[in-house]
């Protein structure tokens, strides 16, 4: 659920017609000038047809600088971001030599494990002489090593599951393991905002693939019911299996799930859960174990937990953790398991000491210190740029925090002017997000001190104020509480196409 | 003054080509659209207000015609070509025929028409064209004619 104002949003629309129409302008004067230019093909079929890659190449490539920053360090609570220049305004970008540290707003390290650590680093070192960066092989031939095997059983333990299996990269966790799960004859229901690696996996399986609106149990029972009524298409024959994937934390929102609601809706139809817990692992929690832990789910009642190394453990490679004979099941047939070289041994190690680190096996309590720190700051902070006016989405404990900037010129203005002030953060269009919903997203980390946080906050509401994206009313200290009240009833319902009405 | 705020949920609609037009605001931008272009022509060319809607009806039949109903497949490659062989009115609302955004869309082309056509006086050779662009518009957007290409005019990839 997203607000804004009424006029914000008759802008973008003009903005984004706007901006197509100059790219189609500037299309047919490209097609005009090219017209007598012999466009010999030889035979071949052309790559891009028509309209492909319009958007890339009229769209994207105009604020190319803003996405694919290099980077000249650990992305630890600041980072050095590389400087680029261009000639020929944005088309191909260069890269110099000089770097600038920046605040980094932007890097998944939920927990600060990304930079160089006390417990891990002398570790993964020791494991790097003796291991070799890579295993060379894959799983099933030579490549799971003592290592590999441990970090299975204690992935298993955190979690709560009865085993575990490791791959190489999270993305292809998702796209490699669904086609494994289901296939033709089977339903996948997935939340409408789910990752692109699932949305893969989902079409690859060659099961029928059906959406319910973000974050609805009511939505999911509606589409559970007609589905399980219809049976399959063309012969209604009953369902082989209906598997419903949904995320832990939704990276591009900042929301938890409604985890407790969606499991009693399946176990009720039988339907099989599929949860994503690629951004909340390790971050939320009292111990850090996830979404499960903080919303008072038992891990037995989700059949399938898929995670991902990247985010809070700060390595690389992803996990399934489900029963013994699920993940004995996956190590048979799934492509990655069998053909893909196996996780580099250093990055387990790292993931192997982030897990005891949170866990306090290291006999310190770090972890605990690590987990109350991230979630001090990210309630800090989202409270703090909601008192600004910002428009911030996301429940609280989550470290992550859209502002929302809607209208296309806010992107590469919001993203050049913070950095010009040494604050790297990361702005995300379409396609990952709808295409009026523009966001820059803030990802806070136990690596921000206090300080940091107070100089991030003062540079992103300089830069809102020049942009103009504080779309609310800013609340004076004092006066807090009654501007609140102010601002609830000041909010009008609109009755046009497809938007809720809000009662007052 | 209050501020007028909107709330929406992103709509579960897949084809990222067409779900922008599930957006509050959508409507009213679109007429604003057209006023202001008539106001645009009045002042460019200094023309009777008559002449200045038979111009914008002629501009809006050439621009939705060609966007809605010419060029197939989406402006990116996300979808991996799903899409390739349908209009952009074809993939409307997935399919469904009949829904809120495809009757307004029907309904806009008619009203130009009398606007354009009363301002006119029903004079000639601008009620032939006004009446050509209505008809062939508004044709083309019957359900009867989903995934329709007459004598294959367009059925290419």
């Amino acid at each position: 659920m997203v607000r804004l104002p009424y006029t914000t949003a008759l802008t973008t629309l003009f903005s984004y017609g706007l901006l197509f129409a100059f790219g189609q302008l500037r299309d047919l004067f490209r097609k005009l000038l090219d017209w007598f230019r012999s466009k010999d093909l030889k035979g071949y079929a052309p790559i891009c047809l028509g309209l492909e890659d319009f958007y890339v190449r009229r769209l994207y490539l105009r604020i190319q600088d803003c996405f694919g920053r290099p980077i000249a360090s650990a992305p630890d609570a600041w980072i050095d971001v590389v400087e680029r220049y261009s000639n020929d305004n944005n088309k191909t970008l260069h890269r110099t030599s000089n770097s600038t540290k920046c605040l980094n707003l932007g890097s998944y390290n939920y927990l600060g494990f990304a930079a160089a650590d006390e417990y891990c680093t002398p570790r993964v070192i020791e494991s790097l002489k003796k291991y070799s960066p890579s295993t060379c092989s894959v799983r099933v031939d030579g490549g799971t090593t003592q290592l590999h095997a441990e970090l299975e059983e204690l992935v298993a333990r955190f979690v709560g599951k009865p085993a575990a299996v490791l791959f190489g990269m999270g993305y292809v966790t998702n796209s490699a393991i669904i086609p494994c799960l289901i296939g033709k004859g089977g339903l996948l229901i997935s939340d409408s905002l789910n990752h692109n690696s699932i949305v893969n996996g989902a079409r690859g399986s060659g099961a029928t693939v059906r959406v319910f609106q973000h974050n609805s149990p009511s939505h999911l029972e509606e589409v559970l019911r007609e589905q399980i009524a219809e049976g399959q298409p063309r012969t209604h024959r009953p369902w082989k299996k209906i598997i419903v994937i949904v995320e832990g934390i939704y990276s591009m929102e900042g929301e938890l799930c409604k985890l407790p609601e969606i499991i009693a809706v399946c176990k009720k139809y039988k339907a099989y859960t599929y949860l994503d817990e690629a951004h909340s692992i390790g971050a939320i929690g009292k111990s850090g174990r996830g979404v499960c832990e903080l919303l008072g789910v038992d891990p037995a009642d989700v059949d399938i937990m898929m995670g991902t190394f990247t985010k809070s453990f700060g390595s690389c490679g992803g996990y399934i953790a489900a029963s013994k004979e699920i993940i004995q099941y996956l190590k048979y047939t799934c492509p990655a398991h069998l053909y893909a070289t196996s996780m580099s041994p250093p990055a387990v190690q790292q993931v192997i000491s982030a897990i005891k680190v949170i866990l306090g096996e290291d006999g310190s309590n770090r972890g605990a210190q690590k987990l109350a720190r991230i979630r001090e700051n990210s309630n800090f902070f989202r409270s703090e740029l909601q008192k600004m006016g910002f428009e911030v989405l996301g429940d609280n404990d989550s470290p992550v925090m859209p502002i929302m900037l809607y209208n296309p010129a806010k992107i590469p203005a919001f993203s050049r002017e913070c950095l010009r002030q040494n604050v790297a953060v990361v702005t995300v269009a379409f396609p990952a997000t709808p295409l009026l919903l523009a966001r820059a997203r803030i990802c806070i980390s136990a690596a921000h001190t206090r300080e940091d946080m107070i100089k991030g906050l003062e540079v992103i509401s300089k830069v809102g104020d020049l942009v103009g994206i504080k779309y609310f009313p800013t609340e004076p200290p004092k006066l807090a509480k009654e501007a609140h009240k102010k601002r609830e009833s000041s909010i009008v319902a609109e009755r046009f196409c497809g938007c809720d009405i809000i009662g007052v | 003054m209050a501020k007028l705020y909107v709330q929406t949920a992103p709509p579960p609609d897949l084809n990222k080509n067409t779900e922008w037009f599930m957006y509050p605001g959508v409507w009213t931008t679109y007429i604003l659209i057209l006023f202001f272009s008539w106001l645009i022509v009045l002042s460019v060319f200094g023309c009777t207000p008559g002449m200045a809607w038979t111009v914008v009806n002629l501009f809006h039949f050439a621009v939705t015609y060609h966007f809605f109903h010419w060029k197939k497949g989406t402006p990116f490659a996300e979808d991996q070509g799903i899409y390739n062989t349908l209009t952009w009115w074809e993939q409307m609302d997935n399919g469904k025929q009949l829904t809120r955004n495809r009757k307004f869309l029907t309904v806009v082309p008619v009203v130009l028409y009398l606007i354009a056509s009363h301002t006119t006086d029903y004079q000639h050779p601008m009620l032939f064209l006004n009446t050509l662009a209505v008809f062939v518009l508004v044709v083309a957007k019957f359900p009867n004619m989903h995934k329709v290409r007459i004598f294959g005019i367009n059925a290419g990839s």
